[in-house]
């Protein structure tokens, strides 16, 4: 059995207090009681959500920050690390995300900061030259120790950091999501890097929240979830959907809940309509409390075929019926008043008017519900406002905030607020979850459940397939401006069976 | 703060939880609550500038300019604000769109000498008179609209092309002349006194009222709000967009046809040339002191009286101070360029 590199028991972290000093009596800490392993020659990967603890144990580890409670061993002997330099010194490099170099020196200068060479005193420029060059040829890169960092690349600057690692006879090296901002190419060479670096006994801590990286790369992983070990595993035993579930403690059919039924009556029934007169004739129908899911390429024809049923663009040839009405050549005006909304994938040019405030946007597609004679209510509008902005849990100091200021996914919610004004009986999502963070992402799920659920036909467009098939009922998958292939929800519905029919 | 703010540095703000910078700036949190603190001060101006203009205007014209601070001059300014108040409406809500109706000061031109026509030449009461310009003006109105919604010509292009045709009409239909000594039940549309002040003063305020409640308070003014900001959003929200573009353009002409009628009273003589560029390029100036958008979206009928008001102060003190009357002019351009300016300025910071 070989000997960890690192071992980290019981490692706890407290909250602190506006006073500066630990909170020990809450149930609610940073990390709690964290086992850590490291052994040599492997890729141990961190995962967990944003504020499980990764960060935090790893500054622990680097010495940026100490444990306040727990035992930190490193190859075997028990220590107190007392600063990051220290930790350094103790062979522990930390590659931040942020890459700490000073853009004005250039990469020997770099690499020796603050323990440049010296000779009777003074520096030994030529000495610091010759170790970085080496250094640098031990990575296999060509890359000039003359060169000022500012001209150097991400990719190349990652490569300073690692040279002034191994500088450091560092054992353990920690790497926070290092392929953040680099390229496929910079990437592989970074993993080709990071195998010798374990061919050579070198522990690599990665933090990663891209699975096909951590497949590629890891050895074993530990999944972190609210400052807690979930559990440490090979990477053999890497699921995406357990993994998901460990982090997050929810399965993906939370992620994606489903507690909507699908009434047989129909609200949409396309039939024969083609969107060019090239085109092959669509038919489709979206029943009440259902959501149909639409799929496909980009330019597949997914968006104009809900803004041909619309009405805001025009069809060749068929007939959209709507609640059992033939609504060929109505104006979206006319079409929103029966019931119909359409929430645009270009949130800032179709969706909202972003100058304009949470208020005024929410009650634009609806202005005849708060208003007498043409005359708007403000106190009925302040309350429609009030009322979504509880529903949709809108973060906003006030319904008069300008809609430009939100994040985006408070802006979606906007979006959706506004075509939920309408009290609508068919409703087009294109793109619904676009540009959004997770969290928001998962709330927008969870509402078009509920919309279905209160008998709303929903026919949404997606570009991701795991929330197509996640939340729809059946999927049309368009290509070429025709539909290729419906699906229904089921063991049928994969990811592969989705993109074989795309293209 | 909950625990995963104080946990994870670098992650930033959790999701779903950004928060906005704070309303205050860090400087007026320290200072007592009773007084204002600098960043406020801007921030009241900033939200009221047509008011924070005008307000300066008088401060500095009753210190330093003679006769400026007297009763009978205010009459004078009030007399000489209400047909541009009148027709300035109309721009500024063009301007909301995003377009521009330089056939404006044209159209006081023509409905000036179609009214004096119609009073003096066919003797038609004062009520027809009045009824058949408003109707030549919306007439006109729609011409303007129609080119540019539907024939989607640029509107400075489109509206600048009508006020010549409509110039060359009002010189034809003249023949030249000015007509004078206009009936009496005619010139009473303007002229009847009320609190000191022509009826004219009182018509120009019952409009504005009428036409700030229909843009602050109504559906049609939501959407045109809407529309001037984003047109594709508000097509797509359900907004009648060709319906409120040709819209303003109507409404525009009728009460450039309204301000040519009440001018024509004003100086009891009808005349082709009444109105013209010089008339347009006031209206558009004083939107713009206003606070009206060359961009769209922003406007308010309040404001922009405010603005008319603020410049007339400017001509009148010209006026008292004796200087050339085309030191006025200069001062109009400078305004638009300024404001040009500045909108391409904090335009491209957003």
């Amino acid at each position: 059995m070989l000997k960890p590199l690192v071992s980290m028991r019981g490692v706890t972290k407290f909250i602190y207090g506006g006073d500066g000093r630990p909170l020990r009596n809450t149930d609610v800490k940073i990390l709690e009681e964290v086992d850590f392993d490291l052994f040599p020659g492997e890729v141990h990967v961190l995962v967990g959500e944003n504020g499980a603890g990764k960060s935090t144990l790893m500054k622990i580890l680097g010495g940026v920050i100490p444990p306040d409670r727990g035992e930190l061993e490193i190859d075997g002997a028990r220590v107190n690390l007392a600063d990051a330099r220290d930790a350094r010194e103790k062979g522990v490099a930390f590659i931040h995300q942020e890459l700490n170099l000073c853009a004005n020196l250039d990469v020997a200068h770099n690499i020796f900061l603050g323990r440049e060479p010296r000779r009777r005193g003074l520096k030994d420029a030529g000495e610091m030259y010759r170790r970085s060059a080496e250094l640098l040829k031990a990575l296999s890169t060509d890359l000039d120790p003359r060169l000022p960092v500012a001209r150097l690349s991400t990719a190349q600057q990652q490569l300073v950091e690692i040279a002034k690692a191994m500088s450091f006879q560092s054992r353990v090296v920690i790497m926070d999501e290092p392929t953040a901002s680099l390229t496929k190419r910079e990437i592989d060479v970074l993993f080709e890097l990071i195998r010798r670096m374990r061919a050579e006994g070198m522990g690599i801590v990665y933090i990663s929240h891209r699975f096909e990286e951590i497949l590629a790369i890891g050895d074993r992983f530990t999944v972190l979830r609210d400052g807690r070990r979930v559990g440490t595993l090979p990477i053999q035993a890497f699921k995406p959907d357990s993994v998901i579930w460990m982090m997050a403690g929810r399965s993906i059919d939370e992620m994606y809940p489903r507690a909507h039924a699908v009434h047989p009556e129909p609200v949409l029934e396309v039939h024969g309509l083609r969107l060019t007169p090239r085109t092959p004739p669509i038919d489709l129908v979206v029943r009440r409390g259902e959501v149909v899911g639409l799929g496909g390429l980009v330019g597949s024809g997914r968006t104009e075929l809900a803004k041909s049923v619309f009405g805001a663009r025009r069809f060749h040839g068929g007939e959209v019926r709507y609640l059992g009405r033939k609504t060929n050549g109505w104006s979206p005006a006319r079409l929103i008043r029966a019931g119909v909304a359409y929430l645009s994938e270009d949130r800032k040019t179709e969706g909202l008017i972003p100058p304009m405030s949470i208020r005024e946007n929410l009650t634009l597609a609806s202005l005849r519900s708060v208003a007498t004679l043409g005359f708007l209510s403000r106190p009925r509008e302040e309350r429609q406002a009030a009322r979504l902005i509880d529903e949709l849990s809108i973060v906003a100091r006030s319904s008069e905030q300008i809609v430009s200021t939100l994040s985006g996914g408070n802006q979606q919610k906007c979006v959706l607020g506004k075509w939920l004004c309408t009290a609508p009986q068919l409703l087009m999502l294109d793109e619904p979850t676009r540009g959004i963070d997770v969290g928001a992402k998962a709330q927008i799920h969870k509402l078009i459940d509920q919309i279905a659920g209160a008998g709303v036909g929903i026919l949404m467009i997606s570009s991701e397939l795991p929330e197509l098939i996640g939340i729809s009922d059946r999927v049309y998958v368009m290509r070429e401006g025709g539909v290729a292939a419906e699906l229904e929800a089921g063991p049928e519905l994969t990811q592969e069976r989705v993109v074989a029919c795309m293209v | 703060m909950s625990a995963r703010a104080t946990e994870d540095l670098q992650a930033g703000p959790a999701p779903g939880e950004r928060r906005e910078p704070p309303a205050q700036a860090p400087a007026a949190a320290g200072k007592g609550r009773a007084r204002l603190a600098p960043g406020d001060l801007l921030n009241l101006i900033g939200r009221n500038v047509a008011l924070f203009i005008f307000l300066t205007l008088v401060i500095l014209a009753s210190l330093f300019v003679n006769n400026f601070a007297a009763l009978d001059n205010a009459v004078v300014i009030l007399k000489q604000s209400a047909i541009p108040a009148i027709a300035v409406i109309g721009m500024t809500m063009v301007l909301m769109t995003g377009g521009i109706d330089l056939s404006l000061g044209y159209v006081v031109g023509l409905a000036s000498i179609v009214s004096g026509i119609m009073a003096n030449t066919w003797l038609w009461p004062a009520p027809a008179v009045l009824a058949a310009i408003l109707a030549l003006g919306l007439a006109l109105g729609l011409c303007n609209g129609l080119i540019t919604q539907f024939m989607r010509v640029p509107a400075f292009i489109a509206t600048l092309g009508t006020g010549y045709v409509l110039y060359g009409l009002a010189q034809i239909v003249s023949q030249g002349s000015i007509i004078n000594r206009l009936p009496k039940d005619f010139l009473a549309i303007g002229r009847t006194p009320m609190f000191g002040l022509p009826s004219a003063v009182f018509l120009a305020l019952g409009v504005a009222v009428a036409f700030h409640l229909l843009i602050s308070r109504t559906i049609y003014g939501r959407q045109l709000k809407a529309f001037g900001f984003g047109a594709r959003t508000a097509a797509l929200s359900g907004v009648p967009g060709a319906r409120i573009n040709v819209s303003v353009y109507a409404f525009c002409a009728t009460l450039a046809a309204l301000s040519g009628l009440l001018f024509t009273i004003r100086v009891n003589a009808a005349q082709p040339n009444m109105g013209g560029g010089v008339f347009t390029f006031e209206v558009v100036t004083a939107a713009i002191v206003g606070g009206t958008s060359l961009f769209g979206g922003v406007g308010s009928v309040a404001n922009s009286i405010l603005g008319v008001l603020s410049i007339k102060i400017i001509e009148n003190c010209i006026n008292l101070l004796g200087v050339s009357y085309h030191l006025y002019l200069a001062v109009q351009g400078a305004i638009i360029l300024v404001a040009i300016i500045f909108g391409n300025l904090t335009n491209r910071r957003a």
